[in-house]
């Protein structure tokens, strides 16, 4: 049996981290950086710059749109919306970075621009944070119902909207079937 | 002469060439797919919000409804969001017991398509062997946690408990028969030609597009690229075992069975090789009370390989005994959504269960 040679764990240095970093910094203004453990870039900044940064971004090896989500801050009365991006590309220390791109929208008249004219499958994801936060992606025309059936006055994934108090009014006030047989 | 002119067809929740609760509104001209719009949200159980609701302990067994068919990478995901969130490290002898189980899971879930898409294209007889395959490692599984589909095996800091005795033979003996009737499989169903004239050629896509539209596992390795994350950023023990990751260049319905079929060979290897190499010792390193366990505030992203291809969770805390915010990053969403809705259009009509089978789809992922 072949004996094993364990693989080196290539972990991405953190020059590449640092270094995108300075040029984020220096491009962008009002923005918040800060590089945390295992090359995670986390990003803050204004939902106007949003658009330009992902393109940036895009251009810089960042081509795979993992996930667009939203976080629901009652207390600070904001959305936050997180858009996560990583690389395709494999040989690259890129491809081990994760960058969380964040952006704060009030809570009053949640609007953002889709993110549509840069990556193509933003769609779904803009869908369904419009179904079940509420907030409205200016620029995607197709925010139709992704997954829910019913109406609701707020938004069933919002902090606001109890569960366990809407299950209770829906399905207590069906009368139970009688026991014909008592 | 008929005038050509368009229809709308229902196609499913309830229909033979669907697996699973998912519908597609198609537009038809002729025989011909004008217009596909996909429709998810029959299995749509809102598990996200229904965690922010439990303490993080109660979640894994909501979690692993995610994905019916591999409940498993779902648990291993949350656990590993878990354990970054709150610092935990995971002793060497669960790290190796939770790759074996994960690749354990994997060919069971290929055995599970396999059948899914030979029975579609009505190769009965390879698809029965799927299925008898699938349930010897079920047994498998019942023996080490006690369930069948759903394990809840994986916990924040290692697993639930170590390989009962004479396991590591059992695995070894299971896997040598199933491995001893692929020369059966290639003849019936993988070499058949005429698996081949109706999958060739079928739902085809190529590197660009798929990377456009966010596409991941066997989806993207039929386009030529050996994106893998177990490779990528290696959790578990997979950073100590080598393994190949089959890629094909086709991009068809064709190279990415042939793929699912090439993974499930590469990972009976790599199961065989982590036995070998499994070190003794603790399985669980002790957490604490977990009616009183809070979470310091923050925010995690991982992500790992499960059978469909790349799985991500964004878990985030405010400090408190339950999370604060939940979100899978699901395979299933973007092969299900707006690749099958870009590879439906222009396709003929009875292809539609040979394309979404292909993708390799499972609805409640979608939906979750």
């Amino acid at each position: 049996m072949a004996t094993f040679v364990p693989i080196k764990r290539k972990r991405g240095s953190k020059m590449s981290a640092n270094k995108l970093q300075e040029e984020i910094g220096s491009l962008f203004k009002n923005i918040t950086l800060k590089i945390a453990k295992n090359n995670r870039i986390f990003i803050l900044a204004q939902k106007e710059q949003i658009l330009d940064i992902l393109s940036f971004l895009k251009n810089k090896g960042f081509d795979h749109l993992e996930l667009i989500s939203c976080v629901d801050w009652i207390k600070k009365n904001q959305f936050e919306i997180v858009y996560i991006l990583t690389s395709y590309l494999l040989e690259d220390e890129k491809s081990r970075i994760h960058l969380i791109l964040k952006t704060r929208v009030s809570r009053e008249n949640p609007e953002i621009m889709s993110a549509l004219p840069i990556f193509e499958n933003a769609e779904f994801y803009e869908r369904e944070i419009y179904e079940l936060f509420g907030v409205n992606f200016d620029g995607n025309n197709r925010l139709i119902p992704l997954f829910l059936d019913r109406e609701y006055k707020i938004p069933p994934f919002r902090k606001d909207f109890d569960t366990r108090e809407y299950v209770k009014n829906l399905y207590d006030s069906i009368l139970p079937v009688e026991d014909k047989n008592k | 002469m008929i005038e050509e002119r368009e229809l709308e067809l229902f196609y499913g929740p309830q229909h033979l060439g669907m697996v699973g609760n998912f519908s597609i509104t198609l537009k038809v001209e002729g025989d011909t797919i004008v217009e596909a719009i996909a429709n998810p949200g029959y299995l749509h159980r809102g598990f996200e919000k229904l965690m922010e609701y439990r303490n993080w302990i109660q979640n894994f067994p909501l979690v692993c409804r995610i994905n019916v068919i591999e409940p498993d990478s779902i648990e291993m995901i949350y656990a590993m969001g878990v354990e970054k969130l709150a610092g935990i490290e995971v002793p060497e002898r669960a790290n190796y017991i939770r790759s074996i189980y994960l690749e354990l899971a994997r060919v069971g879930s290929h055995l599970f398509g396999a059948w899914a898409y030979a029975n579609m294209l009505g190769f009965d007889t390879a698809a029965q062997w799927a299925m008898y395959h699938r349930d010897l490692i079920l047994d498998l599984f019942e023996e080490l946690t006690g369930g069948r589909v759903y394990h809840i095996y994986i916990n924040p800091g290692g697993v639930r408990r170590d390989f009962p005795k004479g396991f590591k033979d059992k695995i070894v003996k299971t896997l040598h028969a199933i491995g001893g009737c692929i020369p059966d499989y290639d003849a019936t169903f993988f070499n058949n030609a005429l698996f081949y004239k109706r999958a060739n050629g079928i739902g085809k896509i190529n590197l660009e597009t798929a990377k456009k539209l966010g596409a991941v596992g066997q989806v993207l390795r039929a386009t030529g690229m050996e994106y893998d994350i177990r490779k990528v950023e290696p959790y578990a023990a997979y950073d100590k075992v080598d393994f190949n990751v089959p890629t094909r260049e086709d991009g068809d319905a064709y190279s990415r069975i042939w793929i699912v079929r090439d993974e499930m060979i590469e990972s009976v290897h790599m199961i065989f090789k982590l036995l070998d190499m499994m070190p003794e010792g603790d399985v669980w390193n002790r957490t604490p009370n977990p009616l009183k366990w809070r979470i310091p505030e923050g925010e995690a992203y991982v992500r790992v390989e499960s059978s469909r291809g790349e799985l991500g969770l964004y878990l985030v805390s405010n400090g408190e005994d339950k999370p604060y915010r939940v979100h899978f990053r699901t395979p299933s969403y973007t092969h299900g959504l707006p690749i099958l809705e870009k590879l439906l259009k222009g396709a003929n009509i009875s292809d539609v269960g040979n394309i979404m089978i292909s993708l390799y789809v499972i609805a409640p992922e979608i939906d979750r």
